[in-house]
């Protein structure tokens, strides 16, 4: 039997086709039908007005774009020995910024897209706080996202949409007090988090090394534990158990995972395949049925994102319930929560550590005009996994861009016999409403895999 | 006895979901009042019990907000199977009021920029406004990259109560639009004394003349109303890249094109000649306060 589900609420949407044996799903094709061209639409333009565009790539995850944009093009500077020099004051912004614009996509996936769906699992009268909309909990989720990203408009002049990075640093210029109004809204985050999420106060967030810790604990982290384990959501979900993150920052490592050896990563082993995706202007040939490509490295497939992220800089937590329920639905979700926590926590530290007494930009010596022809690689780490973005220019013309989401990397066809990410994942699930709980644990976005 | 609450259908066509990301970090209480006040009916990204078969199904709708650019091509683009354009024109048939959320919906904005689908448009230039019968007034117009939570909210509000709103000549509410961008800029008084930014990174200066700042060409009300109910980006010290006007994005938006070492655009309704000699004059007076740091 094969059926056919149209799945919403993942930034646009994508079908499900899915065939079944005995009650379970033993095939899974995601299609991406819709295209808006953003390596087409980059071609020829100024280099520097890929700053506007590319964080319109995505009305989420805009911060991301527009922080590998701005690295990419240091970057050619980089590629012609001639690197500019950053200071700490801007790579601080820089990186508090995209800090908070995950945050604020941590709790709204969580609150917004995936807790409901897991709550309806459930008839039991006290999860309808969790039901869009109308749920006490999904407006308190709202509340406090709407609230942590105040933190970032604070020196970037709003979100989304703010390119307040740029080649040499960032444009913004803030005062000791709206450094503290920053650490006000993150203390009112935290706050939040340990009301709402966790029950309990960060400092015994910390100290719990296994999933049983949250027993003790009345909050939306024990009930998304209980409704997970009623429905076998730690069983159900995994995928290769293969790991990657592209990029370091003060929270992640870079590196990636395979049979449980950490090895190093090579940007150059970085390939991405179209072998079943469409192509611009050419007849459809029978094996294309998505827009989205393939992301591999040294030919095989990774998982990226927060999963990925705490296994590879060794997070107790995670790699605990790691090592029992594997990339399950609940470790995937349990990670993406544990690094939201991580992240406000280690937020606040950056935060403190600016030295407004540096220069927040420092122009170029050589204007990108004069730069004949170079290339250059960037990499992030977005909310939702490792970010890459590749930039060919002459005399500050864009002549090539080629951008790989995190969710090329997760959400991407499979190759032959060799099932992507999320496809191998969906595989075995016994309703359709788990398998949609399945490619959500991924935090799909649509927007973004097919750019 | 309950009141009616009018249902809001909100649909999404090639777009980045800025616009709703937006509207979802609305100030918290008045994102709340909206949700009180309307029967948000259906949002792809919101809400979970309403299906796109059950908008169709719906005699009328009070309010259809479109967000993203319209194509009728669906090689590129579909909604549910549907073509965007096929898609659009059964919903705006049942509504009383069509609003295009975004510069996208407006114009086809960023999208539009996509040349290999030559038939990306805004919303107002895929309809035939003869055959919907239902609407109370011309299709509204907010634009913007992204559209601020409040034009939504405000505009709402005031249909609901009032009926009508008065529209500029580009179908965009007046009371938005009246003014520029550059109103309430806290650069302005480097502006009026024609003291430019230095470089990026600084609380100093006017990003007019050399970083490319649209503001007193941009109609839109940032500085009044303020972003996240914090700042601007203007204030913060990036340049308005003119995000509510219908030729959004131009090319260069970070830096200011000159003739001669002139601005070769002039603020909004001045005479070149004038404004030169203005600013001629304005440039003599040596203003110690204005060129030295705000905070030493």
């Amino acid at each position: 039997m094969k059926t056919l589900n149209i799945i919403e609420r993942i930034e646009g949407e994508a079908k499900l086709v899915c065939t079944w044996k005995e009650n379970k799903i033993s095939d899974a094709q995601i299609q991406f039908l819709n295209f808006r061209g953003f390596e087409y639409i980059l071609n020829n333009k100024p280099a520097l007005d890929a700053l506007i565009y590319t964080p319109r790539i995505c009305g989420i995850c805009g911060q991301a774009h527009l922080k590998a944009t701005a690295e990419a093009l240091e970057n050619i500077y980089k590629s012609i020995n001639e690197p500019l020099y950053i200071t700490d004051k801007a790579k601080l912004l820089r990186e508090i910024g995209l800090n908070i614009e995950i945050i604020d996509s941590h709790i709204k996936w969580f609150y917004i897209f995936i807790m409901p769906d897991i709550a309806k699992l459930s008839k039991e009268q006290k999860y309808l706080k969790y039901e869009a909309l109308k749920g006490e909990s999904w407006r308190k989720g709202t509340y406090a996202a709407s609230e942590s990203i105040k933190a970032l408009a604070v020196f970037a002049g709003q979100w989304p949409h703010t390119s307040y990075m740029i080649p040499g640093g960032v444009m913004s210029d803030p005062t000791l007090f709206d450094i503290i109004t920053m650490q006000n809204y993150m203390d009112q985050t935290l706050h939040f988090l340990e009301k709402e999420l966790i029950g309990t106060d960060i400092e015994k967030y910390f100290s719990f090394d296994s999933e049983l810790d949250l027993d003790t604990l009345n909050a939306t982290l024990s009930d998304f534990k209980n409704l997970c384990f009623e429905n076998d959501l730690h069983i159900l979900g995994k995928s290769y158990n293969s790991h990657i993150t592209l990029s370091d920052t003060s929270l992640f490592e870079s590196g990636r995972i395979e049979v449980k050896n950490r090895l190093l990563v090579d940007l150059s082993l970085i390939d991405e395949k179209d072998i079943n995706t469409f192509k611009i202007n050419e007849q459809k040939k029978e094996n294309e049925y998505t827009w989205a490509k393939t992301a591999l490295y040294n030919n095989k497939p990774y998982e990226t994102g927060p999963l990925s992220r705490a296994l590879i800089s060794n997070r107790k937590l995670i790699k605990n319930i790691h090592k029992t329920y594997g990339d399950s639905v609940f470790t995937r979700v349990m990670a993406r929560m544990d690094e939201l926590i991580n992240l406000v926590f280690i937020t606040k530290k950056l935060i403190k550590q600016i030295d407004l007494s540096q220069e927040s930009y420092i122009p170029a010596k050589i204007d990108l005009k004069d730069i004949e022809s170079a290339t250059s690689i960037s990499t992030v780490e977005a909310a939702r996994g490792s970010l890459l973005h590749k930039v060919t220019i002459e005399n500050a013309i864009i002549k090539d861009y080629d951008v790989i989401t995190p969710s090329v990397w997760n959400l991407g066809p499979g190759i032959g016999d060799k099932f992507g990410i999320a496809q191998k994942a969906i595989i075995g699930a016994d309703s359709i409403e788990k398998a949609h709980i399945i490619l959500r644990s991924f935090d799909v976005c649509s927007v973004c895999t097919t750019h | 006895m309950m009141k009616h609450k009018p249902k809001i259908v909100w649909l999404q066509a090639i777009t980045c979901n800025g616009n709703t990301h937006s509207l979802l970090s609305a100030n918290p209480s008045r994102f709340e009042l909206l949700l009180n006040t309307f029967d948000f009916f259906y949002h792809p990204s919101i809400t979970t019990e309403k299906t796109l078969d059950d908008v169709l199904n719906l005699k009328e709708i009070d309010f259809l907000l479109l967000e993203g650019a319209v194509t009728s091509n669906k090689q590129f683009y579909q909604i549910s199977d549907s073509s965007v354009t096929d898609l659009l024109k059964k919903v705006s048939k049942k509504s009383k009021y069509i609003i295009s959320v975004g510069s996208c919906a407006s114009y086809g904005g960023i999208h539009a920029k996509f040349e290999e689908n030559s038939d990306i448009k805004g919303l107002q230039d895929t309809l035939n406004i003869v055959e919907l019968k239902k609407l109370k007034q011309p299709i509204i117009n907010l634009t913007g990259c992204p559209v601020h939570p409040e034009w939504i909210l405000q505009t709402l509000f005031t249909l609901k109560e009032f009926g009508v709103i008065s529209l500029d000549m580009q179908s965009r509410p007046k009371d938005i639009y009246y003014g520029l961008a550059h109103h309430g800029c806290t650069r302005n008084e480097y502006f009026e004394w024609k003291v430019e930014a230095k470089s990026f990174g600084h609380k100093e200066g006017c990003l007019f003349y050399e970083e490319g700042c649209r503001g007193p060409m941009t109609h839109s009300n940032c500085n009044r109303i303020l972003w996240n109910d914090v700042n601007t980006k203007t204030r913060a010290g990036m340049p308005c890249i003119g995000c509510t006007e219908f030729d959004f994005p131009r090319d260069n938006m970070l830096e200011t094109k000159k003739n001669i070492g002139i601005p070769s655009e002039v603020p909004f309704g001045i005479n070149k000649r004038a404004y030169l000699t203005i600013t001629g004059v304005a440039k003599t007076f040596k203003i110690d306060r204005l060129n030295k740091k705000l905070i030493e």
